[in-house]
C-alpha cells in the first residue's frame, strides 16, 4: 500500500464527475474543459481526457457535434445526453454522501454528536 | 542547418522540421500502441491528432513561413501528454505534483519478488493466466501462451483443464510486465522476412544461428536428393517440403514472417534487443490502461456508495462493529463464488467452442495427410497435363491453405497480434475458391474416366489333374513388392501394393468356383476395367496381364497383377472362374485369401459379357479345406457340419431365372431365404426349436438383429453372405 496509488485513486474517481460536470453546464470543446479544469486547479493531460470522453460518448452518455473553427480543423464539441444527465445525477448524490460521510468520518470527534443522527436524510 | 519537410498531417499540409516530423512519428506511435486494445482507438487517435494539427495551425498562423520545430512538438508533447505520463497522473493539483510525478511508475509495479502467482489482470487474452505465469517466471507472456496451446493441442485438453482450474484458483492482479524484450522482425538484416534476424536479437546469439537451422534440413534434403537420386531437386518438391522436420520449419518459419511484427520505431527496435527503452513504461501504463479509467472509476465510486450505505445502515442499527466485520468477509466470499461460477460458464462455452474448432482442424489434416498420402498414386491415376495441374492446385489450395489459415488465426489470437493485413483473409478466401475449383474440375475428370465398363475374356487352358483333385494356391512373388501407402497399419487393406515408381501391383481379385457342365475342370479369368468409352475400358481391361500356371493338381494363382504409368489405374479386376465337375473335388489354399474380394458391379450401363448360365450357380467354400462337387454344390468332403460356425448350405438356384432358395441350418435351427425374381423382396423365415419367424416385407435388417438365437452372429454373417450373393446374382 503506497500513498501515491491512493492518492492517484481518489483523484482519479472524480475525474468523470468534474468533466460531466463541466459539460452539462454548456457545451464544450475538450481545451476548455482543460482551461476550467485548470483554473479549479484540477490538471488533467489533454492524452487522458480524448479517450475518457470517447468512452463517456460510447457509453451514450455524451454526443458531440463538429463546429467549424477558424483556427485549424473542425472541433468536436460535446454536450450531455438524457442518459448522460441521469448517470450526472446519480453520481452527484453519491459524491454528496460520500463527501458527507469522509467529512462525518474524518472530523469524528468535532461533529459527531450533531450529525450522526441525521446523517441518513 | 535543418531539413524542412512537408507532412500531410489530418487533411493539412504541414511544414515541419525533418527531426521534428521523427518525434512526432514515433510519440502517434507511441499512442498507437498505447491504446492498442482500446475499443475507440482509432477515434481517440484521431481526436488527438486532431489537436495537434490544431496546435499546429495555431503556431504556423503566428509565423508566417515558419514550420513546425522540435520545440514546438516538444511543448505539444508536454500538454497533451506522453504515454507514460497518463496514467497515474491523471490529476495534478498544484501542491501534488511533486508525487504524482513518481506515481506513474509506483503505481502499477509490484516489487514483490517471485513466490506469488495471480493471474495478470492487465495482460490477458482469456484470464491472464499465462500472463500472470509468464510474469512468474520472468519470461514472455508469448512463449507460455504457445506453450498452453501445444499442451492443450497434444495432450488432449490437458492445459485447457489446467487454465481453468488456475483461472478459478489464482487471484487477479494488475502485474508490471517484466520482460521488455520483444520477439520482432528485423528490417535492417533481412535476408527473406528478417524473421531469423529477429530471433538471434531476441536470443542474443550470432543471426548465423537461426539462419543456418532454418536453412540446414533444405540443404540437406536437396543435396540428398541431387546425391541420392537421378532426378533433380524439383521433382521431389513434395518430399523437401512436407519432409518432416525441414517442412515444420518452413511452415514455422511463414508463420512468424505473418504473425511477428517488423521492429519499425526506435524504440520497438531497442525493445527487440531488450535494451532499456526510451519511453520506459510505455508497457507499465499500456496494462493499467487496460482495465480503463472509467472501469475503475466506477468500481471505485460503486465501493464507496457501498461502504456508505453500510456504513449509514451500521449506524441506524447501532451494530457498527459487527456489521463492518461481517460485510466485506459476505462480499468477498459472494465474489469469489461468482467469479468462480462465471469462469465456468465461460469456460464451458469456450470448451464446445474449442471442441469444434479442434476437430474441425483435426478433419483437414486428415483431409492433407490422406491427400498427401495417395500423392504416389497419382501417377497412376491422372492422365494429362490438366489433371495434374487440378491435382496439385487441390492438394495445396483446398487441403493446404485453410490449415495455413487457422495456424496463423491461432497464432494470432495467441500472441494478441493486431491484425495488420485485412487482405491476407481475402488472399485465403480466394485462394480456398480456387481450390474447390480444382477439386470440382478434377472430381469431374477422373469421374469421366471411370464411367464404362469394360471386359475380357480369356479361357486357361487346364491340364485335368491325374488324381481327379485340384488344389489353387498362390504363386510366388516374382519382384520384390512393397506397401506403397505412408501408413503402417492400412498395410493390409489396400487393394494395391507398389513395385517401383513406373508400376503398380492390384491384388483385386476374385475366386468363384461353379459346377462344370462335362466332366473335366474348365477354367477362365474375366477381366474388368473402366474408362470413358466402353471400347476404351475394354482396351485397358485386354492390357490386364494375368497368368496361370499349372502342375499337375496345383494351380498356381498371381500374387496380382501390375498396371503401368501408362495403363494407368481404372479399377481393374480381375474374375478367376473354376468350373469342377460333379463328382471332383477341390481346396483353396488359405493364401488366396491374400485377394481383396470385390463386387462385381453390374451398374447402370451392365456388364456386357454373355451371361453363361453357370454363372449364378456359385457356391460359398472356406480356404484350406477340400470339397467335393455334388449335384447340390459343394460338400466339404472332412464332412463337418458346423464345428466352426460353418452349418449346411444348401442353395437351389433356378438357373436363368434369378430367382431361388437358400437354406443354412445348424442342428435344429435354420433359415430360409428366398429370393423372387419379379422384384426386390428377400423372403426369411427363422426356425429355431423356440420358434419360427417369417419376414412378410424386404425388413431384414430388424429381422436379423431381433431373433435372440444363441448364434446370431452366425446368422448375421449368414444374411451377409446371402446378400452378397444376391448382389451379384441380380
Amino acid at each position: 500500500m503506497n500513498i501515491e496509488n491512493t492518492q492517484s485513486q481518489m483523484r482519479k474517481g472524480v475525474l468523470e464527475f468534474c468533466i460531466l460536470s463541466i459539460i452539462k453546464r454548456a457545451e464544450a470543446y475538450p481545451s476548455d474543459i482543460i482551461e476550467e479544469m485548470k483554473k479549479a486547479n484540477l490538471h488533467i493531460l489533454e492524452g487522458t481526457l480524448y479517450p475518457l470522453l470517447t468512452r463517456l460518448k460510447n457509453a451514450d452518455l455524451l454526443t458531440y457535434r463538429w463546429v467549424e473553427s477558424q483556427s485549424g480543423p473542425p472541433r468536436k464539441y460535446f454536450s450531455l445526453t438524457d442518459k448522460g444527465a441521469a448517470f450526472y445525477k446519480e453520481l452527484e448524490a453519491t459524491w454528496q454522501e460520500l463527501a458527507n460521510a469522509v467529512q462525518s468520518i474524518t472530523q469524528n470527534g468535532m461533529y459527531q454528536s450533531e450529525t450522526a443522527n441525521n446523517f441518513n436524510q | 542547418m535543418k531539413k524542412v519537410i512537408n507532412i500531410n498531417f489530418q487533411g493539412r499540409v504541414v511544414p515541419i522540421e525533418e527531426s521534428a516530423y521523427e518525434e512526432l512519428k514515433n510519440y502517434t506511435d507511441s499512442l498507437r500502441r498505447y491504446f492498442a486494445r482500446e475499443e475507440g482507438r482509432d477515434e481517440i487517435i484521431n481526436d488527438i491528432e486532431n489537436r495537434i494539427a490544431e496546435l499546429f495551425m495555431e503556431r504556423l498562423k503566428n509565423r508566417p513561413g515558419g514550420c513546425i520545430t522540435d520545440q514546438d512538438i516538444r511543448e505539444i508533447m508536454t500538454s497533451i501528454g506522453r504515454p507514460e505520463d497518463f496514467d497515474g497522473e491523471t490529476i495534478e493539483t498544484e501542491e501534488g505534483s511533486s508525487y504524482a510525478r513518481t506515481a506513474g511508475t509506483s503505481n502499477t509495479s509490484f516489487t514483490e519478488p517471485r513466490g506469488s502467482l495471480y493471474r495478470n489482470e492487465s495482460d490477458k487474452v482469456l484470464g491472464g493466466v499465462c500472463s500472470g505465469l509468464a510474469n512468474y517466471l520472468k519470461i514472455d507472456p508469448t512463449v507460455v501462451r504457445i506453450l498452453f496451446t501445444l499442451i492443450t493441442l497434444g495432450g488432449f485438453g490437458s492445459g485447457f483443464l489446467l487454465y481453468i482450474i488456475l483461472w478459478i484458483v489464482l487471484p487477479a492482479k494488475s502485474l508490471q510486465q517484466q520482460v521488455r524484450r520483444r520477439l520482432y522482425r528485423n528490417p535492417d538484416e533481412k535476408v527473406i522476412g528478417g524473421v531469423c534476424s529477429g530471433i538471434a536479437a531476441y536470443f542474443n546469439i550470432g543471426v548465423w544461428i537461426p539462419r543456418l537451422i532454418f536453412v540446414a534440413p533444405f540443404l540437406i534434403s536437396i543435396i540428398a536428393n541431387i546425391f541420392g537420386r537421378h532426378g533433380g531437386p524439383f521433382n521431389d518438391f513434395p518430399d523437401v517440403v512436407f519432409g518432416s522436420f525441414g517442412g515444420t520449419l518452413f511452415v514455422t518459419y511463414l508463420i512468424l514472417w505473418i504473425v511477428v511484427p517488423f521492429a519499425t520505431s526506435a524504440s520497438e527496435k531497442l525493445e527487440m534487443r531488450g535494451e532499456k527503452v526510451d519511453l520506459e513504461s510505455i508497457k507499465n501504463t499500456v496494462q493499467e490502461e487496460l482495465q480503463g479509467v472509467k472501469g475503475r472509476a466506477e468500481k471505485f465510486s460503486d465501493e464507496f456508495r457501498q461502504k456508505a450505505s453500510t456504513f449509514g445502515e451500521e449506524v441506524k442499527d447501532g451494530a457498527q462493529q459487527f456489521a463492518s466485520n461481517v460485510a466485506p468477509v459476505a462480499r468477498t466470499t459472494g465474489a469469489t463464488l461468482g467469479h468462480a461460477i462465471g469462469v465456468l460458464f465461460k469456460a464451458f462455452f469456450l470448451f464446445i467452442a474449442g471442441i469444434i474448432v479442434f476437430a474441425l482442424f483435426v478433419a483437414l489434416l486428415a483431409l492433407v495427410f490422406s491427400g498427401v498420402g495417395i500423392f504416389p498414386l497419382k501417377n497412376f491415376m491422372l492422365d494429362g497435363f490438366w489433371q495434374h495441374a487440378m491435382a496439385w492446385g487441390t492438394l495445396i489450395l483446398f487441403l493446404l491453405v485453410p490449415i495455413i489459415a487457422v495456424i496463423i488465426w491461432l497464432v494470432r489470437s495467441i500472441t494478441g497480434a493486431k491484425s495488420r493485413n485485412n487482405y491476407l483473409g481475402y488472399i485465403f478466401g480466394t485462394l480456398w475458391t480456387l481450390g474447390w475449383v480444382c477439386m470440382i474440375t478434377l472430381a469431374g475428370l477422373i469421374s469421366r474416366q471411370f464411367k464404362r465398363v469394360g471386359n475380357v475374356k480369356e479361357t486357361i487352358v487346364l491340364a485335368q489333374p491325374s488324381n481327379g483333385k485340384l488344389n489353387i494356391d498362390l504363386g510366388a512373388t516374382t519382384g520384390k513388392y512393397y506397401n506403397m501407402m505412408w501408413f503402417d497399419e492400412s498395410d493390409d487393406d489396400l487393394p494395391a501394393l507398389s513395385a517401383d515408381e513406373d508400376s503398380m501391383l492390384l491384388r483385386t481379385v476374385r475366386l468363384r468356383i461353379i459346377k462344370s457342365k462335362d466332366n473335366d475342370y474348365h477354367a477362365y479369368t474375366m477381366k474388368l476395367a473402366r474408362g470413358n468409352t466402353p471400347i476404351q475400358a475394354e482396351q485397358t481391361a485386354s492390357m490386364i496381364n494375368f497368368n496361370v500356371d499349372q502342375n499337375d493338381s496345383i494351380i498356381y494363382l498371381p500374387k496380382g497383377f501390375g498396371i503401368s504409368k501408362e495403363s494407368k489405374f481404372r479399377n481393374q479386376q480381375v474374375l478367376v472362374v473354376l468350373e469342377v465337375p460333379v463328382g471332383k473335388s477341390v481346396r483353396v489354399d488359405r493364401s488366396i485369401d491374400w485377394y481383396r474380394w470385390f463386387n462385381i458391379d453390374m451398374g447402370r450401363h451392365g456388364i456386357n459379357f454373355d451371361v453363361d448360365e453357370d454363372y449364378y450357380n456359385d457356391y460359398s467354400w472356406s480356404s484350406d479345406i477340400w470339397y467335393v462337387m455334388t449335384d447340390k454344390g459343394l460338400e466339404r468332403m472332412d464332412g463337418a457340419t458346423g464345428d466352426s460356425g460353418a452349418g449346411n448350405n444348401d442353395w437351389n438356384a433356378d438357373e436363368n431365372e434369378q430367382k431361388g432358395e437358400y437354406r443354412y441350418r445348424k442342428g435344429n435351427d435354420t433359415i430360409d431365404i428366398k429370393i423372387d425374381k419379379k422384384d426386390t423382396t428377400l423372403n426369411i423365415k427363422l426356425s429355431t426349436e423356440a420358434r419360427t419367424m417369417e419376414s412378410d416385407n424386404d425388413n431384414v435388417e430388424t429381422l436379423a438383429v431381433k431373433p435372440r438365437v444363441s448364434k446370431s452372429a452366425v446368422i448375421r454373417h449368414t444374411f451377409i453372405g446371402a446378400l452378397d450373393l444376391l448382389k451379384i446374382g441380380r
